[in-house]
């Protein structure tokens, strides 16, 4: 997927400058952190759940070789094809080969954030072939030429009129008033199952692979991907090789924290197990199957101090709780892996350079790392790569200057207070006549948007003092 | 290509790895116990699959033999397309159901174009999430499960589990037996989205309506007992 990371801010601006999806993302910045606190209360032991799910998914990773490669036995054992990709071209091929040796033409798709980030659905249209999304909301977006907004919500930043509009564009099914919402759906159901029943390759995602048996599991609301795993002569399960868990047990664990971060539900209305293909004895099922471990700098990650990144289950919990995404979308990050985790992710599956806005798109509020299922300290990981940018010279120089010169100055806490304290009674008794400053030197960004409060005359310190002092007599 | 990428990949792979014997590892990943399961609405596991169908916005009947099951089966199909037919899998389980008693014309088989409602025997229903458990194969066709436009679920009482745990015991020990199931279907409720403006709509592509028919002795009270509790909360929403 083509990266526009570089114009977070001119995403960010036009984003905010409509209105109506600006009160969409409010509505859904409001209810789905209510969803998911609803879920995680009624849970009861939520919080060692969650600190159970982060030592078996970095004992998993400390372990990644031995896991890995158990896990390609057992699903080998079990009939699958295995197969690893060390980028997304890599995935891509490997894909597009299995589609041609098989002479498919039509290939239903599920969710799956990992061939987002490859480019799929683009490489085997180029092929030839004719690819369908088939999770409604990725159906929703693929129609409209667009990408993700969400990662568990692909097309939450469309109306329902937007949707109506393109369906009966998009839909040659004669007059019709699509007036509801179930109409839509229904409308889609229509379309994707023709679709389903006429695809010679289903491809879908994986949310984990149990090393202990070669499963795959499969966690869904609308059933698209086991209609996508089932019907289908040739399943191909695009993953990738973090993925990887020791026991069937652990992968429940993750489904218990994963559906209740992601939606606030206690569980989807799938929760599917794949093992390899149809035996002789079998009703149905696919001939052949192929599991794809992509790589595409995971094991970079692993090397780095960034590591802790690869728990992430990608619930969404850290988009639906971050103000910066609520303000700007998913789009404005120009990518496929948007808020909190993307800003992380971006750069170290692309380059730090290509995604220099990312990490700065944080107000360090900490919401994220408080709801994360993974325990994953997002706002440090953003915080080195910031320092990361700044060491590399990513960060315009004015700001390295600006920032050595805070760090100069807090490292001498007596001259900092002697400073502060002067700078303060000066904009004390200019100021507090109006109240505040609509302007001021090296603070254009504040000012712009709104008035720089008057001080009130002391530094925070200045007043703990006198305090102390006055509680002492 | 792609064994060439997998000898790049498991060496960088190992060398970010602790490099430890399986013996360590597995005693490493023993110590690290068990999840804890979500708390159970009942201690009655009887009562909290019941209660947990209906917050999975499914529908529920209960029969105390197969015949009485057979009756409700056909009043559903009556009820609901004025028909006595439906597919249902190749289960032995099936073909011994009584039929005639509720006067219900099965066709044994997979679901195909223009039939609506199939029937399914569940391998177990699982407490904890209120599913019901299928392993797919000869008996019990995906598409069975996937296609229709109401799927009826047959769940014994002595076939209920309580917890995910539970459940993956009992299909290790299928798998150790020789009997690993190519897909295992753990269903919660019929097909649903909330992928425009958040709405739930149920339908999405697999079955609009999700019935249940828990079939063993359920007493009065354990029934009142989960339609209680169902009526004081629902389940939340999906997206």
């Amino acid at each position: 997927m083509e990266q526009h990371s570089q114009q977070f801010k001119e995403n960010a601006a036009n984003a905010l400058a409509d209105a109506g999806g600006v009160a969409q993302r409010d509505i859904l910045a409001l209810f789905t952190p209510i969803m998911r606190d609803a879920a995680v209360a009624e849970f009861g032991p939520y919080e060692a759940l969650r600190q159970h799910v982060k030592r078996v998914r970095q004992h998993s990773l400390d372990n990644l070789d031995y896991y890995l490669a158990r896990f390609e036995l057992e699903a080998t054992n079990n009939g699958n094809q295995v197969h690893y990709a060390d980028s997304a071209d890599e995935m891509n091929s490997i894909v597009l080969d299995i589609c041609q040796q098989h002479g498919a033409r039509k290939v239903a798709k599920g969710k799956s954030m990992v061939t987002e980030e490859t480019g799929l659905n683009d490489y085997l249209q180029r092929g030839g072939l004719q690819v369908m999304e088939t999770d409604l909301g990725e159906y929703i977006v693929q129609q409209a030429g667009e990408t993700p907004s969400h990662i568990v919500g692909p097309a939450l930043h469309k109306t329902r009129d937007q949707i109506r509009e393109l369906f009966l564009d998009k839909h040659d099914l004669g007059e019709r008033e699509l007036e509801s919402i179930s109409d839509l759906v229904g409308e889609a159901r229509v379309v994707l199952r023709d679709h389903f029943l006429q695809a010679e390759v289903g491809i879908i995602g994986s949310n984990a692979l149990i090393a202990e048996n070669g499963y795959s599991m499969l966690v869904t609301n609308e059933g698209n991907g086991d209609l996508c795993a089932n019907l289908p002569n040739v399943l191909i399960i695009c993953t990738t090789l973090d993925r990887v868990l020791p026991r069937a047990e652990d992968a429940t664990a993750i489904q218990r924290l994963l559906v209740r971060s992601a939606t606030g539900q206690p569980h989807t209305c799938y929760t599917s197990f794949y093992s390899g293909p149809r035996r002789a004895e079998d009703a149905d099922g696919p001939l052949e199957t192929h599991i794809i471990l992509l790589d595409n700098h995971r094991t970079d990650i692993l090397a780095s101090d960034y590591s802790d990144m690869l728990r992430c289950i990608r619930c969404g919990s850290c988009l639906n709780h971050c103000p910066i995404f609520a303000a700007t979308g998913g789009h404005a990050y120009g990518w496929v892996y948007p808020g909190p985790m993307g800003s992380v992710l971006t750069p170290l599956l692309t380059s730090l350079e290509a995604s220099a806005a990312l990490p700065n798109a944080c107000t360090s509020c900490g919401r994220c790392a408080e709801v994360c299922p993974s325990a994953i300290p997002l706002p440090d990981m953003l915080r080195d790569l910031r320092h990361e940018q700044s060491v590399e010279k990513i960060t315009p120089a004015s700001w390295r200057q600006g920032l050595r010169l805070h760090a100069w100055l807090a490292c001498r806490p007596g001259l900092y207070q002697f400073l502060t304290g002067i700078g303060i009674a000066v904009m004390h008794r200019i100021g507090r006549k109006k109240g505040g400053f609509r302007s001021l030197p090296l603070a254009g960004g504040w000012t712009s948007k709104r008035d720089f409060p008057s001080p009130q005359g002391k530094t925070f310190m200045q007043q703990y003092r006198q305090r102390s002092r006055s509680n002492e007599q | 290509m792609s064994s060439e990428s997998r000898a790049r990949i498991m060496a960088r792979v190992r060398s970010s790895c602790a490099g430890n014997d399986a013996a360590t590892i597995e005693r490493e990943l023993a110590g690290l116990g068990v999840a804890p399961a979500a708390q159970a609405p009942h201690e009655d596991s009887c009562v909290t699959f019941m209660v947990n169908v209906l917050r999975n916005q499914g529908t529920l009947d209960v029969a105390a033999d197969r015949s009485t099951a057979v009756k409700l089966i056909g009043n559903y199909l009556y009820q609901h397309y004025r028909s006595h037919r439906l597919v249902a899998g190749n289960d032995p389980r099936l073909a011994a159901m009584p039929w005639r008693d509720g006067g219900v014309l099965p066709r044994f088989g997979e679901i195909e174009e223009g039939e609506q409602i199939a029937l399914s025997y569940a391998r177990w229903g699982l407490a904890e999430t209120g599913a019901t458990v299928f392993f797919t194969g000869k008996h019990n066709p995906s598409r069975n499960n996937l296609l229709p436009e109401h799927h009826l679920v047959l769940v014994d009482t002595d076939t209920l589990l309580p917890d995910l745990e539970s459940l993956w015991r009992e299909v290790n020990t299928a798998i150790a037996n020789g009997s690993r199931p190519r897909g295992i279907h753990c269903i919660a409720g019929p097909s649903s989205t909330g992928d425009i403006e958040g709405q739930i709509v149920y339908g999405a592509h697999g079955p609009r309506a999700w019935h249940v028919i828990l079939m063993g002795n359920v007493s009065p009270e354990q029934q009142e007992a989960a339609r209680a509790l169902h009526a004081g909360k629902t389940g939340p929403a999906p997206a």
